[in-house]
C-alpha cells in the first residue's frame, strides 16, 4: 500500500474510525487485524505467509525459552537460534543473488557457472524491518531488558504494528510495549499533531521529491548525453530526493502513529545541518544506527576475536594505534551491514556502507590535521561561513557516496562518476527540457527554501508546535498554504508514477 | 472547550471545501460549448442542443439570436458517446426549462467510450451531483478505461490540478456562446455527397439502450424534442444505423429532420465543409438560418433581442462578426454570406 495513496488513506480513516470506537481493551486487537491486512495487501500467497509465520514463531518461542531458562548454560542457544532462523529467512529473501554473485568467479575456476536467477522469491512487505525488530526483541529478553510477551497476538502486532511496516523506523520493545497495548483516549491535540506530521510529510513526498524524481531520472537513464554539471546537479537532486522521500514517509508515518495515541522514536534529525558524516549520520537513518550500534558494534567490540586483535596490536603498535585498529575494524563490519541491510547488491554496501566508513575514518584521521592547519591560518572554527562550508562539504562527499546507491550496478556507478568530470558540451541549457519547466523549478526551488527553514527551526524545537502556538488565523492560513501547495503542486494522479518509493524495497 | 474544538474542525473543513472548490474551477482551464451552457442564467435559454461535435459547429447559437431573438445553450462535446443523452436531458433539466430540446444524431457510431477525452470533455465540465456520478459510472463501465483508474474521472482535480502552469496561457476565447470559431472552422474542403441510402442496419444493444432510455425519459418528463440528423458524409453503415433509428423515433410519434434529405435545405459540398464531418463557417451559416427559421416559427420562440438582461448575447453576436472579419476579411452583416441555396 502506498503512502500517498487514496487506498492508504482511507485504510488509516477506517482503522482509526474502528481504533477509537471499540472498547479500549481491543484497541490492540485492532491495530493488529489492520497490520495483518496491511502486511498482506495484494501481497498474500503461501511463500509470504510461511516466511513471516517463521519470523513470528522463532522469535516468539526462543524469547520464551530464554525466560524460562534464563540463567541456564543452554540459553544462550535459545537466542542463538532465534537468530539464525530469523537472519536465515531474511538472507535467503534478500541476499542469496548477493551470495551467487560474489561466489560465482570461484565457480568459473572450476569451469562452471552459477544461474543468478535459481531463486528469485517474493518478499513479504517490511521484510528488512521486522526481522530486525524481531532480533532485537529476543536479544532485550536475553539481555533482561523486558520480559517476553506471552501472548501471542500481542506478539505479532508488535512484529507487524503497520506504520512501520514500509520505512522503519525501528522499535524496541521494551519502549513500545506499554504504548502499543494500553488504553488510548481519543486526543484532539495527537489528532491536530498528527495530521500536520502527515501534511508535511506529503509535502515532502509529492511536491519535492517525486520533482526532484523526474529530474534524477531524466539524467542518470541517459548519463552519456549530459554534461558533467548536469550529471552533478543530479547526484545533488538525488540525494534531497531520497531525503525528502524517505523522510517525508516517515512523517505521515509518525503522524498516523501519534493520531492513534503511539508515539514513534524519530528517525531523521535535519541531517543536511551536520558538519561531518559522523555527525550526519547521527542525524540520518537514527533508529537502523542505533540498532546496529546496539546489537552489532557493541557486541563485536566486546567479542573474543577483536579482543583478540586488540591485544596483539597493543604488542606491536602500542595501545591508541591498537583502539583505532579494533575501533575500525568494528566499524567496517558495521558499515558494510549497514550497505547490505538497504540491499542485497554491492551498490549499497559500497554506498551507503562502505564509503561512508571510509569518510568517518578519514574524519577521525584528519580531524587533529584540520585543527592545526585551522590554527596555523588563523581560521576561526565558530563563523558562519566555515560552519556553512563544513556543511555544504559534508552534503556533497554523501552526495557522491549516493550515486552508488542510485546506480544499477558498481560499474555503472564509476562510469557515472567519470562522466562527472567531463566538461564537453553545453553548459545547462538542457535543464528546461529534462521533464522539469521552467515553472517546475521555480516550484522546486521555493519548495527547497520551505524545507531548509523548517529543518533549520527543527534544529531549535518542533515545528508543529510553533504552528500551533499561532493565533487560530495564521495557523490555519499556513496549514491551508500547505495543503493546497500539496494539491496544487504535488505529483500524483495520472502520469505520475506512484511507486517511486525508495525505502519501501527495503 | 469539546464543542469549541468540534466547532473549529467543522469551519476548517468548509472553508478548506470552498477554497478547494473555487481552486478546482480555475484549474479547469480548457473549456468547451458544455462549459458555455453553465455559464447562462437560471431558466434563459428557449432552446437546448444536446449532442456531439456537429451541434457545437452546426448550429451559430450567436447567429440565431441575432435573427430571431431566441437563446440556444449547446449541452455539446467532441464525439460525445450516445450513451450520455439520458443523462445530459437530465442534466439540462435541473438548470434550464427551453422550450425545445434539439437532439442531434451524428453521434449514433460514438458508443464505444475508447476515447478518453471524449469521456473527460463531459464529466469534467459538469458540476458534482449524482446525476454526473452516474454518468461517469455508466460511461466508465462501457469503456476499456482500467477500474484502477476509475478515480480519476470521479475526482477530476486528480487529473487537472498540475495544470495551474498554463493558468492565463491558454484563454478559449473562439466559443461564441457554444458556437465554435477558429481557424478549423473556416477551412474549406470539398467533399463528395454521398446520396442518402435508405437500407437499415441494426443498432448494437448499447446504442439501442441509450436510445430507448432517452426516449423513455423524454416521455415520462414530457419534453419537447426534436431529434436532428446533421449535414454531413456520411458512410452506409452510419445511414443504416440512422435509419433505423429513424424508425424507432418515429414509431414512438417523436419528430425527426434529417438535414441530408430535406428538399428545401441544401448546402454547396463543394464549398461548405472543413472536413467530411463538418461544416465550415458558411455551411454552418447557411444551416443556422435555416433551422433557427424553423424553430422559431414551429415553437413560437421568445425574442430577447430588446430584452437588457439578455445583452450578453449581442456583445457574443458583436464579437463573433469581428472574429469572422478577422479570419475570413467577410461581413456576416453581407447578405450574400451564407446564402442558402434553394
Amino acid at each position: 500500500m502506498i503512502l500517498t495513496s487514496l487506498t492508504f488513506l482511507l485504510f488509516c480513516v477506517i482503522t482509526l474510525l474502528i481504533y477509537f470506537l471499540v472498547p479500549k481493551k481491543c484497541q490492540w486487537f485492532v491495530l493488529l487485524l489492520s497490520s495483518i491486512f496491511f502486511l498482506f495487501y495484494k501481497n498474500f500467497n503461501i511463500g509470504t505467509f510461511f516466511y513471516v509465520l517463521l519470523t513470528f514463531l522463532s522469535a516468539y518461542f526462543s524469547a520464551l525459552f530464554i525466560e524460562r531458562y534464563i540463567n541456564k548454560k543452554h540459553t544462550k542457544w535459545f537466542l542463538v537460534g532465534g537468530i539464525v532462523l530469523i537472519l536465515g529467512q531474511l538472507i535467503l529473501l534478500k541476499y542469496v543473488n548477493l551470495i551467487l554473485i560474489t561466489i560465482s568467479p570461484i565457480w568459473h575456476l572450476f569451469g562452471k557457472s552459477i544461474n543468478l536467477n535459481i531463486f528469485s522469491p517474493t518478499a513479504p512487505i517490511g521484510v528488512s524491518y521486522y526481522s530486525l525488530i524481531m532480533i532485537s526483541y529476543i536479544v532485550d529478553v536475553y539481555r533482561g531488558m523486558c520480559k517476553a510477551q506471552k501472548n501471542p497476538l500481542k506478539c505479532a502486532l508488535f512484529m507487524s504494528y503497520f506504520p512501520i511496516l514500509t520505512s522503519g523506523p525501528f522499535i524496541r520493545y521494551p519502549d513500545m510495549k506499554n504504548k502499543l497495548y494500553e488504553k488510548h483516549k481519543f486526543n484532539y491535540d495527537n489528532l491536530c499533531r498528527g495530521l500536520i506530521r502527515i501534511i508535511w510529510g506529503l509535502f515532502k513526498i509529492l511536491v519535492i521529491s517525486q520533482r526532484l524524481a523526474i529530474f534524477v531520472n531524466s539524467i542518470y537513464a541517459n548519463y552519456l548525453s549530459f554534461n558533467g554539471i548536469y550529471i552533478f546537479l543530479a547526484a545533488i537532486f538525488f540525494t534531497l530526493q531520497l531525503y525528502t522521500n524517505f523522510s517525508g514517509s516517515i512523517d505521515i508515518i509518525m503522524g498516523v502513529s501519534k493520531i492513534m495515541g503511539i508515539e514513534l522514536p524519530e528517525n531523521f534529525h535535519s541531517p543536511f545541518f551536520s558538519k561531518t558524516i559522523t555527525e550526519l549520520w547521527r542525524n540520518w537513518h537514527i533508529t537502523l544506527g542505533a540498532w546496529l550500534k546496539d546489537y552489532v558494534f557493541y557486541p563485536l567490540m566486546k567479542s573474543n576475536i577483536i579482543q583478540k586483535i586488540g591485544t596483539k596490536t597493543k604488542k606491536k603498535f602500542g595501545k591508541k594505534v591498537s583502539k583505532k585498529i579494533t575501533l575500525y575494524i568494528s566499524m567496517l563490519i558495521m558499515w558494510t551491514l549497514i550497505g547490505a541491510w538497504h540491499n542485497g547488491a554491492y551498490t549499497f554496501i559500497i554506498g551507503s556502507g562502505i564509503l561512508q566508513f571510509i569518510y568517518m575514518v578519514l574524519e577521525d584521521l584528519l580531524a587533529p590535521i584540520a585543527s592545526k592547519v585551522n590554527k596555523k591560518l588563523g581560521i576561526n572554527q565558530e563563523t558562519f561561513g566555515y560552519k556553512l562550508y563544513q556543511c555544504l562539504r559534508t552534503f556533497l562527499l554523501f552526495s557522491f557516496a549516493m550515486i552508488f546507491f542510485r546506480a544499477t550496478s558498481v560499474a555503472n556507478a564509476i562510469d557515472i562518476i567519470k562522466h562527472m568530470f567531463s566538461f564537453k558540451g553545453t553548459v545547462l541549457t538542457k535543464l528546461f527540457s529534462l521533464g522539469l519547466t521552467k515553472a517546475n523549478f521555480i516550484v522546486l526551488i521555493i519548495s527547497l527554501i520551505i524545507l531548509f527553514v523548517v529543518e533549520y527551526l527543527q534544529l531549535k524545537g518542533s515545528v508543529t508546535d510553533i504552528i500551533l502556538e499561532q493565533n487560530i488565523v495564521l495557523r490555519w492560513t499556513l496549514l491551508y498554504l500547505l495543503i493546497f501547495a500539496i494539491l496544487i503542486f504535488g505529483m500524483y494522479g495520472p502520469g505520475y508514477d506512484q511507486t517511486i518509493f525508495i525505502y519501501r524495497q527495503f | 472547550m469539546i464543542m469549541k474544538k468540534l466547532r473549529n474542525a467543522i469551519i476548517f473543513i468548509i472553508i478548506f471545501l470552498i477554497i478547494f472548490f473555487l481552486i478546482n474551477k480555475i484549474l479547469r482551464i480548457v473549456p468547451n460549448a458544455i462549459s458555455d451552457f453553465y455559464k447562462e442564467p437560471k431558466n434563459s435559454l428557449d432552446v437546448v442542443y444536446v449532442g456531439s461535435s456537429n451541434a457545437y459547429a452546426h448550429f451559430n447559437t450567436v447567429l440565431a439570436y441575432k435573427e430571431y431573438g431566441f437563446t440556444t445553450g449547446l449541452m455539446a462535446s467532441d464525439t460525445q458517446p450516445i450513451q450520455s443523452l439520458k443523462y445530459l436531458l437530465k442534466e439540462v433539466k435541473k438548470y434550464q426549462t427551453p422550450k425545445v430540446y434539439v437532439i442531434d444524431l451524428g453521434h449514433i457510431h460514438h458508443y464505444k467510450n475508447d476515447d478518453v477525452g471524449a469521456i473527460r470533455k463531459i464529466i469534467d465540465e459538469m458540476p458534482l451531483s449524482f446525476n454526473r456520478l452516474a454518468l461517469t459510472k455508466k460511461l466508465l463501465e462501457e469503456s476499456k478505461i482500467k477500474k484502477k483508474d476509475y478515480i480519476n474521472y470521479y475526482f477530476s482535480f486528480l487529473m487537472y490540478h498540475n495544470t495551474w502552469e498554463y493558468i492565463g496561457n491558454l484563454k478559449r476565447d473562439n466559443l461564441y456562446k457554444g458556437y465554435l470559431l477558429d481557424r478549423l472552422t473556416i477551412r474549406i474542403e470539398p467533399q463528395k455527397k454521398n446520396d442518402w441510402n435508405y437500407e437499415v442496419s441494426s443498432l448494437n444493444k448499447v446504442q439501442k439502450e441509450a436510445l430507448n432510455e432517452t426516449i423513455e425519459y423524454i416521455k415520462d418528463n414530457d419534453l419537447e424534442v426534436i431529434f436532428t440528423v446533421p449535414v454531413k458524409v456520411y458512410d452506409k453503415k452510419t445511414m443504416g444505423y440512422i435509419n433505423e433509428a429513424t424508425k424507432i423515433i418515429e414509431n414512438n410519434n417523436l419528430k425527426i429532420i434529417n438535414f441530408n434529405t430535406c428538399e428545401d435545405f441544401e448546402i454547396d459540398y463543394s464549398h461548405d465543409l472543413y472536413n467530411s464531418n463538418h461544416i465550415n463557417v458558411w455551411g454552418a451559416t447557411k444551416f443556422t438560418r435555416y433551422f433557427a427559421k424553423y424553430l422559431d416559427h414551429t415553437y413560437n420562440l421568445d425574442d430577447h433581442r430588446n430584452d437588457k438582461k439578455y445583452s450578453s448575447w449581442q456583445k457574443e453576436y458583436e464579437r463573433f462578426a469581428k472574429s469572422l472579419k478577422k479570419l475570413t476579411g467577410e461581413d456576416i452583416k453581407n447578405k450574400d454570406f451564407g446564402k442558402v441555396s434553394q
